[in-house]
């Protein structure tokens, strides 16, 4: 019995250098040839030219060499002119009630309970007003922006924008979809990276994820408005401001996508060398997009998925701008210790202690580090007369306000300049770095999407001021 | 800090940098390759060269094993003398040979090393030129289990990409089969089964020449000055040096002979064409994952729309629409066929 079982192992072991290293490609084929012998015999198909007409005339136009790109960039500006505008006053709405009405309610509560002021400023002043803000200036350009991504997407259109921009992307040894990806990250980088799973080569999935951070997201684009229209609007006669700073703003946006491609090129040519690639690329038929569900899936698959992310991050992060602000050791504030340490090292790099400790504390979230940037300003200086309290993050009323308030904690437009560089290149926020995580469960892709940008960033900001010194 | 005091301190950062970890020439890489001549690696070599004499029927001695492992005959003598107390080889009028320990052990190295080049060139994008380079490392490391759990990962392969046999988990290889391109005549049709990986400078050139095992070729001359063959489709041209580096094995059945090469690539808009096969150049995911499409022969594929820069081509698939690039579609081979409707 033994031996009769160790021959036929044998015969096998023997057998199988006879069938050859393509026995697998020879079953694939045959189980191909059976079913489509099945289809042949029993399924019965429409007249065929009828069906694809419309979409055959349609693809004609959205891929033509003349009018395909013109009708991208058409949707594209859309797509942004109706999130900003639609945006604007669901977020005031929003601001007024959660940071407005909700926020003094708390504290009043807080105070009729006679709770500790530590307690009642770490909790209310620190954790809850970061979350409020992060909600209140996510929740509804990302609630606008994917649902009309979406739209498009399942109308069939998307695909055909990957099919046009294949050719930059191949270049940059990327792959078309992921202009998708990109764009989405315009909207969220975290949306862009989970979106980055339409892309199914591997290495061409991590180029994806880690360039994504290089376009600039929802949160960072108030930022570049503002401190464009104040440092570089402020440069030019007021009839040209607008136009000037939209420009910067816009430029920074383009640096962004170039420095995608630099760096899709880079990583494709040395650490993702090695990692595995093909390449197809499915453009469905045209169909009419199902919108009630598109809404549904769009607002519970990516708004609200990110948006908890966001505060389950904001909270802890809001306890920790609060207390750097209050905890005082021999009477100096772990903030100031932190500034006053780092602030050569960042004068170095044309920025300052504060921006620096802005960026670091204000991780969850892009939309907070101004605010917090304005509040650690009036702690730092002890300017009086604005501002809510330390550890409490504000808004001004106005442009020239906080143009006064920058100015006296020592801004030029170099540090403008800078800022908007550095918002740009820094780390993802912790939403996105966990969401990076998430999606290659890969401790080093994470780190090297993290590091890869803040190195960038330390590097052309130290550049440009330097270079802006030597004139 | 003056500006220029920063920029110039900065250069030099940078400059540092470049120095401790440029690609293969830097600090760091030189370090790390230094600490892998260990004795267990300098054993497993020994052995695999020794097996390599005993495959090829040609006499192993010290000098050889010098020359091989690139060391001093001091060091190769004094490991010869490691080798003998192990008891994996014996010698015999200064020739040497494996005892049968020995064998089973390089059975074990050779098999971690082709397979580990089988699982470069189907799972990974590394280029076909490092492949060796990085097994000869991995062959060290990876203990038999491992091997064996890798081995069925990659679906139990008997083949390397370079068309050598893979040891099975006991020590089996087949029969050697096959002859060298040198040995045919003029209009003999062949299979490369084999390209030998070393040296390096030649296999270089060979894959240059985009030449892989799978691939059907046509002698067209063969002299003493050089040997002219057509591949798939393209001319190319050999020195009998580097023609002995290939092995070949003749197709004698006139219908296995593919006659056309023309590839989808060539599809304009509109034509329509039939799949006849997949040639050997796409490995792993990449020929996986057209297969999974339905780029299997005897599919009836048509070229649909191009894109605005002209190079990227969507093709119609069992009804569906898939673009596909170049590097993909130069290496599908059809048949064109008219337009019936």
């Amino acid at each position: 019995m033994v031996n009769k079982k160790e021959e036929i192992v044998e015969l096998a072991n023997n057998l199988r250098w006879e069938v050859g290293g393509n026995f697998h490609d020879s079953l694939m084929e045959s189980i191909y040839k059976e079913a489509g012998d099945i289809v042949k015999k029993t399924v019965r198909k429409k007249d065929e030219k009828h069906a694809f007409g419309f979409d055959k005339k349609l693809d004609k136009i959205v891929t033509n060499k003349w009018t395909g790109f013109p009708i991208m960039f058409i949707l594209l500006a859309i797509v942004f002119w109706i999130t900003v505008q639609g945006s604007n006053y669901p977020s005031q709405l929003l601001s007024s009630l959660l940071v407005g009405d909700l926020y003094e309610t708390l504290k009043g509560f807080s105070h009729s309970l006679a709770i500790p002021q530590w307690i009642d400023g770490l909790l209310i002043d620190g954790g809850y007003l970061a979350m409020a803000w992060v909600i209140s200036v996510m929740l509804p350009p990302m609630a606008i922006f994917f649902p009309l991504f979406t739209l498009l997407e399942d109308f069939g259109y998307l695909p055909r924008v990957a099919f046009n921009m294949d050719s930059l992307f191949r270049k940059a040894g990327a792959h078309g979809k992921q202009a998708l990806t990109m764009s989405m990250g315009f909207g969220c980088n975290a949306a862009g990276v989970i979106a980055t799973r339409v892309i199914d080569s591997p290495r061409e999935r991590l180029i994806a994820i880690i360039t994504n951070n290089f376009s600039l997201c929802n949160g960072r684009w108030p930022t570049q408005i503002l401190i464009a229209t104040i440092f570089i609007g402020g440069l030019v006669p007021a009839n040209l401001a607008g136009i000037i700073s939209a420009g910067a703003v816009v430029g920074v946006a383009v640096l962004g996508v170039v420095l995608s491609l630099i760096t899709s090129w880079g990583l494709s040519k040395t650490v993702l060398k090695g990692e595995a690639s093909t390449f197809n690329l499915e453009l469905p038929p045209y169909r009419p997009p199902r919108v009630l569900q598109t809404l549904y899936t769009s607002l519970i698959d990516r708004t609200l998925i990110v948006l908890w992310r966001a505060i389950v991050f904001a909270f802890p992060a809001g306890l920790v701008i609060w207390s750097v602000a209050n905890i005082h050791i021999d009477g100096i504030s772990l903030a100031d210790y932190f500034i006053n340490w780092i602030d050569p090292f960042a004068i170095l790099i044309g920025l300052n202690g504060i921006i620096l400790l802005a960026y670091v504390i204000a991780i969850p979230a892009n939309e907070i580090v101004i605010p917090t940037i304005l509040m650690l300003t009036v702690v730092h200086f002890g300017l009086h007369g604005v501002g809510a309290g330390a550890g409490v993050m504000f808004q001004t009323d106005s442009l020239s306000a906080t143009k006064q308030l920058l100015e006296a904690g020592g801004w030029t437009v170099l540090t403008g300049v800078n800022l908007m560089l550095f918002s740009l290149l820094h780390n993802p926020c912790s939403t996105t770095i966990y969401t990076i995580y998430e999606e290659t469960k890969s401790i080093k892709w994470t780190a090297l999407s993290t590091f890869l940008p803040i190195v960038m960033g330390i590097v052309l900001c130290f550049l440009v001021a330097q270079i802006w010194q030597l004139f | 800090m003056n500006p220029q005091t920063a920029l110039l301190i900065f250069g030099m950062g940078m400059l540092l940098v470049m120095f401790l970890f440029y690609p293969e020439k830097g600090i760091y890489y030189r370090w790390k390759k230094a600490i892998l001549s260990t004795e267990r690696v300098l054993i497993e070599d020994a052995l695999k060269h020794l097996y390599d004499c005993e495959y090829r029927k040609v006499n192993c001695t010290l000098q050889s094993i010098a020359g091989n492992l690139e060391i001093s005959s001091d060091k190769a003598a004094k490991l010869v003398q490691r080798l003998e107390s192990l008891r994996l080889i014996t010698s015999e009028n200064s020739n040497l040979f494996l005892t049968p320990d020995g064998r089973s052990y390089a059975l074990r190295v050779i098999r971690v090393h082709r397979l580990w080049e089988k699982f470069l060139a189907d799972e990974t994008s590394v280029p076909e030129i490092d492949w060796h380079t990085q097994a000869e490392l991995k062959e060290h490391k990876l203990t038999p289990a491992q091997a064996n759990a890798l081995a069925a990962k990659i679906g139990n392969p008997v083949i390397d990409p370079h068309g050598d046999p893979i040891p099975t988990s006991e020590g089996n290889l087949p029969e050697h089969v096959g002859v060298l391109l040198t040995t045919l005549k003029t209009n003999d049709v062949a299979i490369i089964t084999h390209i030998e990986d070393e040296p390096k400078t030649i296999y270089s050139q060979i894959i240059a020449l985009g030449l892989h095992p799978g691939m059907q070729i046509r002698v067209i001359e063969n002299s003493q000055t050089r040997i002219v063959f057509d591949a798939e489709g393209d001319e190319k041209i050999l020195a009998p040096s580097f023609a002995a580096n290939i092995t070949v094995e003749l197709i004698r059945d006139e219908e296995e002979i593919q006659k056309e090469f023309n590839t989808l690539s060539n599809l304009k808009p509109g034509e329509k064409a039939e799949v006849i096969r997949i040639s050997n150049a796409l490995r792993g995911q990449q020929r996986r994952r057209l297969m999974d499409l339905g780029v299997v022969p005897g599919t009836i594929i048509s070229a649909e729309m191009v894109n605005p820069s002209g190079d990227l081509i969507a093709y119609r698939i069992k009804d569906a629409v898939i673009a596909l690039r170049k590097n993909q579609t130069d290496h599908i081979f059809v048949k064109n066929i008219e337009d019936n409707d």
